[in-house]
């Protein structure tokens, strides 16, 4: 708008008197229906009283609604969380060839999700990374540089140019196909390093940590080989009775989808013999077969090593005997009446007396658990026994 | 008033806009940019003729079966949106028609419809078995010939067929079914018309949002931002929608996107005016130069025929003289028209120059400019207080009606058409033959996010789209409201109010209203006051017959226009004060003194003391006005005044 300007009043003026004047009546008009400026007449009238204060604030919360709906459109659809995650020169400079020592995940750049990974999200990040790191695209992004380095650097990099794209491919490749993948996942190296510092009983009593925060997490990533899901959880201090014992129940009868055959030797490609290849065959499905054997009882391990440890067990157990107790109190006590206080020191020897009966008691549970769980190991081996030996027998048929 | 946020929304709302005329329909939906654009359906036309046609087996929809009125007009039907909703005895017999009669529906009562020559595919043979066959052979029964039949549709069979053509176009162009539609009416139709025409689009397949009247969709589309960036959201509205055979005027009142009528005129089945009749004129034309150049007699545009081949010549002339106006529309040169055989085997090509055609269709031009000069007198509204033309159809594309209307009808020379907004050419926003469907889609965008929100209040302005509803009632100011700020000095010419005037709430503006305006108040030397007087005034012309001396006033208001050369009346915009309704004065907080005396200031020493202020007044719907004065920056002066409603 041009800008309107004004002149000075003279020195003269005087206000003129208000007359009480009014403005001339309103006429009655029909509008036409249309347009978004009809509907905020309709909203000033309708729902906001004729106040162009309430209608201002609607309006500029309409507006904030929108924004955020247009935010949200854009991040919720487009990569279901995918994200970008940044490219170490490591990465980038992976040998395909060394492709069974890779991460895929971090090739893919879903290494924040790992094996919660969706097909679709490895299907957004494939995508993304093969726009990114397509030969095709290479050409003319690498050659800038090459031009600055000597003669000998710009044919290494050359023939190493579509190096990552390679790796992307095979890390597409194996985390696509599910079998592959499953294989990938057993021996993923994230997990593996997080194995290795598994609390044992020794290092969770000088570390003096806390039993949940310790262990805690050592379920949360054990449950992914579950065959069953949902797998219940470790839980904290006040869980109940139920919870404690379906969860020790569950883990002593883990079954675990967990193998071995991503660390199968290669057979010798250029060996036609073979004698050689059954040997390594062989080879291979008894490795597998220790493997599996030794991860079954380090699982066990864990579980006994956590069973041992729960603060828990004591507290229900010391409940169950609250409970015991209060039975035999209700008992007695219509026979009794009201309890005296002078028998303390009766109470007190019973109460020791139970004390180490209970002791006993928990040893002997103790021992039970124990002995169920040699048992449950025990069955478990024989199952794998006859599960290899099925396969054996389906393989050399 | 604030808009709503733009219609423009991630995913593109499935909705169509139909403009459905009664001789050609336009059909509009959002693009991925958000915008309404006008689509052409699968013959690449934007304009798509109404016209169902029925030759053999096969049927045409829209250009296609327009050509067919070549040859086949017997079977081609065309004007059937005037008819729908109409009983048979309502429409008048007299018109002679080249296209398929209508007749009575044979079955149902006073219904109108057309009787068409279809062949009908043989039923198909009976399928082969072993115990019909006596000597298998190795070659199909060739199926029977089709059988002849006639076929008859009512009114709202063919409507349905057509509207079920142009829904097909849009749902191909999104890709997902349509959810809803926007349709034109004219002013003139019915409820039992709407009714018709509301049934029929549901028989079609699409739900109608609303039927907009066509002043209304072309207000929607008008009070856009993209459709004009640079003019006032405060303007008055002419709207010349010239169809094939009828004139709309409408002249609309827009108070910041919200629309009224202020009056209209529509002349509907009028030989003497549309495109129709432009087309007539130019027929006779070429007809003329056919017989000069070939000694054969050729005579069109009579009554009745002459002979058959007459008849054809003409269809054939009407098909090629369209390709021959959008030259003209289109480039400044001459425009050809050729026909092939034309008559008697004879081919013909002619041309012609704008300057000819001009000269041919003013008889038409005429027509169109005094209606437009009748509608403004019948509405009390001086040509000079038009602030706009907006041009719907595809007639109006042509120059020559523009500067004719311009030029006639008294317009100020500042005038916005399409024209000098250069919006014609290019089927941008302004062009005058997409309008219409642009509007509607905009319209139906709007309904359709008001119906997919979840509050209640929302759904509930939905009722204000329907046909019989009171919501769209609402009280508009009779009398422009201003602020007055006095200088003391007398003038000489033009309007002697003691001050300066700045307009802020115009009348026909709808209540309740708030509107805000920024200006420079210039402060007395001494003691930095300042004072302002709310007046409510009326606007006149003052139409002098001398050539005023030439005097450059600093009113903003005092625009003079001179109308016509020969002529040396000139008109005046003039403001006259009506009724005080209030005065405040204050001191300025924040007064600026301009470095150096300017020349106009004319006063030795150092410059006038100046100070931005903001003046942002309510007038309620019941008609008491609040009028709020404040210097723009911080800790300014803050200066109110009331007026109590009426």
């Amino acid at each position: 708008m041009a800008t309107i300007q004004t002149r000075a009043i003279p020195k003269s003026y005087s206000l003129p008197q208000a007359s009480g004047a009014k403005i001339a009546s309103p006429s009655t008009s029909r509008l036409l229906p249309t347009g978004p400026a009809f509907v905020s007449h309709l909203r000033l009238t309708k729902h906001h009283g004729h106040s162009f204060d309430a209608h201002d604030d609607f309006v500029e919360k309409e507006r904030q609604r929108w924004e955020e709906l247009q935010a949200s459109a854009i991040n919720g659809e487009d990569d279901l969380g995918v994200g970008d995650e940044p490219e170490t020169d490591d990465l980038l400079s992976l040998d395909p060839k060394e492709w069974k020592k890779h991460d895929y995940y971090a090739v893919l750049g879903l290494s924040h999700l790992r094996y919660k990974a969706t097909p679709e999200q490895i299907k957004i990040a494939h995508r993304k990374k093969v726009l990114k790191h397509h030969p095709d695209k290479k050409v003319t992004t690498t050659s800038t540089p090459q031009s600055t380095s000597s003669l000998l650097q710009g044919l290494n990099l050359n023939t190493n140019d579509d190096a990552f794209f390679k790796c992307i491919q095979k890390a597409h490749e194996v985390l696509t196909n599910p079998e592959k993948r499953r294989q990938y996942d057993s021996v993923d190296h994230e997990l593996v390093e997080q194995q290795e510092d598994t609390p044992t009983a020794a290092s969770f009593k000088s570390k003096k940590t806390d039993f949940f925060k310790a262990f805690g997490p050592v379920y949360e990533r054990e449950a992914r080989f579950s065959r069953k899901q949902p797998v219940p959880m470790l839980g904290d201090v006040d869980a109940s009775k139920e919870h404690v014992e379906g969860f020790y129940d569950f883990w002593y009868n883990f079954d675990s989808w967990r193998s071995f055959e991503w660390l199968d030797k290669e057979v010798n490609e250029g060996s036609d013999n073979r004698d050689d290849k059954r040997y390594t065959e062989k080879k291979n499905k008894s490795e597998r077969a220790r493997r599996k054997k030794e991860d079954t009882a380090r699982l066990r391990q864990i579980v006994d090593l956590t069973l041992s440890l729960d603060p828990r067990i004591k507290r229900i157990k010391q409940e169950e005997k609250e409970a015991r107790e209060a039975k035999k109190a209700a008992k007695s006590a219509p026979a009794s009446g009201t309890v005296t206080p002078k028998k303390t020191k009766e109470q007190e020897e019973e109460e020791k007396r139970k004390k180490e009966e209970e002791e006993k008691v928990a040893k002997a549970e103790a021992k039970k658990a124990k002995a169920a769980a040699a048992n449950a190991a025990k069955k478990a081996r024989r199952a794998a026994r006859a599960a290899e030996e099925a396969g054996g027998v389906n393989g050399s048929a | 008033m604030t808009s709503t946020p733009p219609a423009a929304e991630s995913t593109i709302p499935a909705v169509v806009g139909i403009n459905f005329g009664n001789s050609f329909a336009s059909i509009a939906v959002f693009t991925k940019e958000g915008l309404a654009e006008c689509i052409a359906n699968e013959d690449g036309e934007r304009q798509i003729a109404c016209a169902v046609s029925f030759f053999g087996e096969e049927m045409y929809i829209g250009n296609q079966a327009k050509n067919q009125l070549v040859k086949n007009s017997k079977n081609t039907i065309v004007g059937f949106r005037n008819l729908l909703g109409k009983k048979f005895s309502e429409i008048p017999q007299s018109q002679a028609t080249t296209s398929a009669p209508v007749i009575q529906h044979p079955d149902i009562p006073d219904e109108p419809a057309y009787k068409v020559e279809v062949l009908q595919p043989a039923p198909s043979p009976l399928p082969t078995s072993n115990v019909n066959t006596p000597a298998a052979s190795s070659a199909p029964t060739p199926r029977s010939e089709p059988i002849p039949t006639q076929r008859i549709l009512s009114v709202s069979e063919v409507t349905v067929i057509f509207l079920k053509s142009l829904l097909q176009s849009a749902q191909d162009f999104l890709g997902k079914p349509i959810q809803g539609a926007v349709i034109t009416v004219p002013s003139h139709f019915t409820d039992v018309q709407k009714d018709a025409l509301e049934k029929a689009a549901s028989e079609a397949g699409v739900k109608v949002y609303q039927l907009l009247e066509e002043a209304a969709a072309v207000a929607s589309t008008t009070t856009t931002e993209a459709w004009s960036p640079n003019l006032s959201t405060d303007r008055t509205q002419l709207v010349v929608d010239v169809g094939a055979s009828s004139l709309h005027l409408s002249l609309l009142s827009l108070r910041q996107g919200l629309a009224h009528v202020l009056a209209s005129h529509s002349q509907e089945n009028d030989p003497t005016v549309g495109g129709d009749a432009i087309d007539s004129k130019l027929i006779t034309f070429f007809a003329n130069e056919f017989t000069k150049k070939t000694k054969t007699p050729l005579s069109v545009c009579q009554p009745t025929p002459a002979s058959t081949a007459d008849a054809r010549a003409e269809a054939k002339l009407r098909l090629a003289v369209e390709h021959t106006k959008r030259t003209l529309s289109a480039s400044p040169g001459a425009a050809t028209c050729s026909v092939e055989s034309l008559k008697d085997g004879l081919d013909f090509t002619g041309s012609v120059n704008r300057m000819r055609f001009d000269m041919l269709a003013r008889p038409i031009y005429t027509s169109i400019s005094s209606s437009i000069s009748q509608l403004l007198e019948k509405a009390n509204v001086d040509p000079t207080q038009v602030d706009e033309i907006v041009y719907v159809g595809g007639t109006t594309c042509l120059p020559g009606l523009d500067e004719h209307i311009c030029l006639d009808g008294g317009f100020s020379e500042g005038i916005n058409t399409p024209f000098t907004m250069g919006t014609v050419v290019g089927g941008g926003i302004g062009d005058p033959a997409t309008v219409l469907a642009r509007g509607c889609a905009l319209q139906a965008a709007l309904i359709e996010s008001l119906l997919s929100s979840s509050s209640d209040q929302e759904k509930e302005l939905l009722k204000a789209f329907n046909r019989t509803t009171e919501l769209s009632e609402a009280k508009v100011t009779s009398k422009t409201l201003g602020l007055l700020f006095p200088d003391g000095e007398e003038r000489l010419e033009g309007d002697n109010l003691g001050g300066t005037f700045v307009p802020v709430i115009l009348k026909e503006t709808t209540l309740p209203a708030r509107r805000s305006i920024t200006f420079d108040v210039q402060l007395s030397d001494e003691s930095k006051r300042f004072a302002f007087e709310l007046w409510e005034v009326s606007e006149g012309i003052r139409v002098e017959k001398v050539k005023p001396p030439k005097v450059e006033l600093s009113d903003a208001e005092e625009d003079e226009e001179e109308e016509e050369e020969e002529e040396i009346e000139t008109k005046h915009k003039t403001i006259s004060k009506e009724t005080l309704l209030g005065a405040a004065e204050g001191e300025a907080k924040l007064g600026i003194q301009a470095k150096g005396g300017s020349a106009s200031a004319n006063k030795a020493g150092l410059g006038k003391w100046t100070s931005t202020m903001e003046a942002t007044v309510v007038v309620t719907e019941k008609g008491a006005v609040e009028v709020v004065v404040k210097e723009v920056g911080k800790d300014g002066v803050e200066i109110k005044l009331s007026v109590s409603a009426p």
